[in-house]
């Protein structure tokens, strides 16, 4: 009988019932939508903001430590060291391998150019990086520094380069020009391309395929140095404090300090992965980056809290005066013998198949309103959250809960021949 | 000595403001006696039904009903003695609205013991409603709501009945089928409490229980033979107020 009273008390009251399912629907929907937003706004941002280049720098280890001592280097000159380039696919295989959204090594030599010297930086450009069990990882120069602007073409075999605008304009060089490379070691002819914009000293520069500076500086396999831009959170009080002294972590803060992408705990796998290297934090960057996504986390948290009180004060509201309007029938069934119990037991299941349909329809339009509002903002498609398709109901049905206790709980305490008669 | 139906002692029911609803009433009402309440509007009527259920309780007095003291009984337990004794007939029929005409006899068996949908039919039957068992309460007009909730109060087959302007919304016909149903009731052997403005209903009766202001201001029998003018109020004495009438 009790399921039965259930199911007609759905069926036949079925308008006001899906009043109460499509309030818990409505107000869920934005909530979840915020959160899936939430969820994604953080890595969408963090991509976003790839166009203030790498925030990892990768050295040779002894490059890294920059000890003078009366005014010498300690590292010798002519004893400069690199990095073997055939170490740089284990960036992918780290346990942060996909927050490694890009990475270009660099290596820099001195090339001698219608009889001046120049710079002659080696880098990728639109490089396959071939991994074990996995596709081809294509990065280079375009994906880590998105400030680069070519005018022209990206160079994409080892007999083509780009010159830098500054130099182009003296030397009056342009897309389609040879010109003829010499090292003390060797000369080669390449095609200049495109004219590379970068804001920095590659504007002086002219700017090659890694192979070819490679061979001309004598130098096949190594690069000097690796730029990474890599997904991050913000560093917390945790970071900064392993920042400071890693020793005054415990255990269970290393533990939590390992298994979060923070600048320092990334840049740490990866110095552990390559042979030889130091990782360095570009603290320009990361900073810049941690400020504005704190700022945004909080905003949406913020947010969200909000909504998320609106939405309960309104299904509440909806709730508590269909609970209400109900008080005869509380009334009629304790005079027929029910107890309180089982009139709260009725009520309450009532609210739980309420809260739980609104919130599986919050938990399929909220993320699709949170995937619409990602792709107006960012131009960018979201994925579903698995975590919010657990939430949405378990919040409809908290909040349905939480909305019916108070008015069933004082209806059945007041008294049932008042309510009988109406007053 | 025969165990009475319903014994009240010095029954006081008072709201705030210093209201009283009922005023130091005494009455003893035997097994098997069917007892009309009358008095205008406002005289304690309903008040009084409420009390003898159990959904209301006395700010003064004893309350005795089928030799259970309420005023021992905590609000389930009233409810669990409302099920097991008592059947409640309504003015306002207090159908559930959701439920058809034997699913709402069959929720007053679900909350007494096991759900029998066969015995809530024979029980619609009884008040010729069988053909309209499958009908909602705003598909029957007055009196079969009215039926419908006879039936539902005599499906747990109730040792007292207690009904509150049982013809009160009805036309002739129906108020004529509902009286057919109390007469056979009483000759059953049920003892019958019916709070009544209708003088056709309260003739009926064995005894007519007179309010006015919450007090007992008159007894008698319905051919007037018996007729005994009270004094009433907290202060007379039990044994002058209360008056036995033993069922024929």
């Amino acid at each position: 009988m009790f399921f039965r009273m259930l199911i007609e008390s759905f069926v036949r009251r079925r308008s006001r019932k899906l009043l109460a399912v499509a309030a818990v629907w409505i107000g869920l929907s934005l909530v979840i939508g915020l959160l899936a937003l939430g969820l994604d706004v953080g890595d969408k941002l963090n991509r976003e903001m790839r166009s203030f280049g790498a925030n990892i720098q990768l050295q040779p280890a002894e490059a890294a430590v920059d000890v003078r001592v009366g005014g010498y280097e300690l590292v010798a000159p002519g004893r400069t060291v690199y990095l073997d380039e055939a170490d740089l696919p284990r960036l992918k295989q780290i346990f942060w391998r996909n927050n490694i959204l890009a990475f270009a090594p660099r290596l820099t030599t001195q090339a001698r150019l219608a009889g001046r010297s120049v710079p002659l930086v080696g880098t990728w450009f639109n490089h396959h990086v071939l991994l074990e069990d996995a596709d081809p990882f294509v990065t280079g120069a375009a994906e880590v520094f998105p400030y680069w602007q070519a005018r022209g073409a990206w160079p994409m075999n080892p007999e083509s380069c780009l010159v830098g605008a500054a130099l182009a304009q003296e030397l009056d060089l342009g897309p389609g020009d040879r010109v003829e490379l010499t090292t003390d070691q060797r000369s080669t002819s390449v095609r200049i391309v495109g004219v590379l914009t970068s804001g920095k000293d590659e504007d002086e520069a002219i700017v090659a395929p890694l192979s070819v500076v490679q061979r001309l500086a004598g130098l096949p396999g190594k690069v000097a140095e690796v730029q990474i831009s890599a997904l991050t959170t913000p560093e917390n009080k945790l970071a900064e404090r392993y920042g400071r002294d890693p020793q005054s972590l415990t255990p269970a803060e290393y533990e939590r300090w390992v298994c979060t992408p923070y600048p320092g705990s990334v840049a740490a796998d990866i110095q552990n992965a390559v042979p030889g290297s130091s990782a360095r934090v570009v603290r320009r960057v990361a900073e810049t980056q941690g400020a504005v996504l704190g700022r945004i986390d909080g905003l949406m948290l913020l947010l969200g809290i909000f909504v998320l009180i609106a939405s309960t004060l309104s299904i509440m509201g909806v709730l508590s005066s269909a609970v209400l309007e109900r008080r005869g029938e509380v009334a009629l069934l304790q005079a027929v013998g029910a107890h309180r119990a089982d009139v709260l037991r009725l009520f309450l299941t009532e609210a739980v198949a309420i809260g739980l349909a609104g919130g599986v329809l919050a938990a399929l339009t909220g993320q699709v309103l949170g995937g619409w509002l990602l792709r107006v903002i960012f131009d960018s498609a979201s994925e579903p959250h698995g975590v919010l398709l657990i939430l949405a109901p378990l919040l409809g049905l908290l909040i349905a809960v939480a909305a019916s206790v108070p008015p069933v709980w004082r209806t059945v305490h007041q008294q049932a021949a008042r309510l009988l008669r109406g007053v | 000595m025969n165990q009475s139906a319903v014994l009240l002692e010095y029954v006081t029911r008072a709201y705030p403001g210093g209201v009283r609803a009922v005023d130091g009433v005494n009455l003893k009402i035997a097994l098997g006696e069917w007892v009309a309440l009358m008095g205008p509007s406002g005289s304690g009527k309903t008040t009084l039904l409420n009390l003898l259920d159990g959904l209301d309780r006395p700010t003064d007095g004893c309350v005795h009903v089928m030799g259970q003291n309420l005023l021992q009984l905590d609000v389930d337990e009233a409810a669990t003695f409302r099920r097991e004794n008592v059947g409640l007939i309504f003015q306002q029929f207090h159908l559930v609205s959701y439920l058809t005409a034997v699913e709402n006899v069959m929720l007053a068996q679900y909350y007494h013991s096991m759900v029998d949908k066969q015995e809530a039919l024979l029980a619609l039957e009884r008040v010729q409603l069988a053909d309209r068992a499958h009908h909602l309460p705003s598909q029957l007009s007055g009196g079969e709501q009215q039926r419908v909730c006879i039936a539902r109060a005599l499906i747990n087959d109730p040792k007292i009945i207690l009904a509150d302007e049982p013809t009160g919304n009805l036309d002739e016909d129906n108020a004529d089928r509902v009286v057919k149903i109390f007469q056979r009731l009483h000759r059953e052997g049920r003892t019958l409490v019916i709070a009544t403005h209708d003088p056709d209903l309260g003739r009926l009766a064995q005894r007519i229980v007179c309010l006015r202001h919450g007090q007992i201001v008159e007894e008698c029998s319905p051919d007037g033979s018996d007729a005994a003018p009270r004094a009433t109020g907290a202060g007379a004495s039990h044994d002058r107020d209360v008056m036995h009438v033993t069922a024929s």
